[in-house]
């Protein structure tokens, strides 16, 4: 277990690093301001939580020996990931905030860096099968 | 004699200089105004930011104060992208085609809790008269008021939208 929490906080804390440098990225580019919303703390935080439960997944399947259904978990991960984009959308950001039409081009290419970075880095934490 | 007649001079150069004066109370619109807008079911919420308006006012002289204001449909803001441009859709306010709210007034007068101003609301295309409490302190315009947007044409009656819109308005102003 301990090494697929390894695997959820590496990807968690990744996940964040590359949301706050697409954030940075993106309202420089824009020139928006959306820092009362989503701040590096918020992005960080949410990014671990995330790769630390797609983990206890990966995790429970080891436990419970079932292996095989880690295709699955990996398409429930990325559907969870896709239907999370309806957050932002029905989102009711302050009044005060400019641009409120802007924000989901930040926030909602946040929600698949999670899922991607922790299936990217998969290999480095799975044994390879050894055929016979 | 002539005392007499400087006198009278004299009162009627100060009687025509504070006519003169009363007469020449225009204000302008500052920052920090707000126009929000909510019902009674939550749902629409929110703001227009942009307003223009010619301000006459007196609170001596209300025969000859005159308000006239002009609403950017546009710059809706319900706190969500996606609402905004509904709102400004056709089915709703069509902003290409009416793009501004419009008050014209047409009479004041003193009420028990401050002013009440009669004019014409224009909004999507229809002319509606209508009667508008407000009050008037500290160089701030206050105005707490419902319109039926039915009455206007805008959206449909729906149980999630209520017909009544309330409208809360607050306008800080200085003297030009």
């Amino acid at each position: 277990m301990k090494k697929f929490l390894i695997h959820g906080v590496t990807a968690g804390v990744l996940a964040g690093i590359a949301g706050i440098i697409y954030q940075k990225a993106y309202e420089g580019a824009m020139l928006l301001d959306f820092s009362a919303i989503i701040n590096p703390g918020s992005i960080v935080g949410a990014s671990i939580f995330g790769c630390i439960l797609m983990a206890i997944g990966y995790g429970l399947l080891e436990r419970f020996k079932k292996p095989n259904l880690k295709g699955w978990l990996n398409v429930l991960i990325a559907v969870l990931s896709f239907l999370s984009i309806l957050g932002p959308l029905a989102m009711i950001l302050p009044l005060e905030v400019e641009f409120p039409e802007m924000f989901f081009g930040l926030a909602i290419p946040m929600h698949f860096f999670p899922a991607m970075i922790f299936f990217g880095l998969n290999p480095f934490f799975t044994k390879p099968r050894h055929h016979e | 004699m002539k005392s007499i007649k400087n006198i009278i001079l004299a009162s009627s150069i100060l009687i025509l200089s504070a006519f003169t004066i009363s007469n020449s109370l225009n204000w302008t619109i500052s920052e920090g105004y707000e126009i929000k807008f909510s019902s009674s079911t939550g749902d629409p919420e929110g703001i227009f930011k942009t307003i223009n308006g010619d301000i006459q006012f007196n609170e001596n002289d209300l025969a000859s104060s005159k308000f006239d204001f002009k609403v950017d449909v546009n710059s809706i803001n319900t706190g969500n992208g996606m609402q905004n441009k509904h709102a400004i859709s056709a089915k709703w306010f069509d902003a290409e085609k009416y793009p501004n709210i419009e008050f014209k007034s047409s009479n004041f007068s003193k009420t028990e809790t401050g002013y009440s101003v009669t004019g014409t609301m224009k909004m999507h295309g229809v002319n509606k008269k209508m009667t508008l409490p407000f009050t008037f302190s500290n160089n701030v315009f206050k105005s707490i008021f419902s319109v039926n947007r039915i009455d206007f044409n805008i959206g449909e009656s729906m149980e999630k939208v209520s017909d009544d819109i309330k409208l809360e308005v607050s306008l800080p102003v200085t003297k030009k």
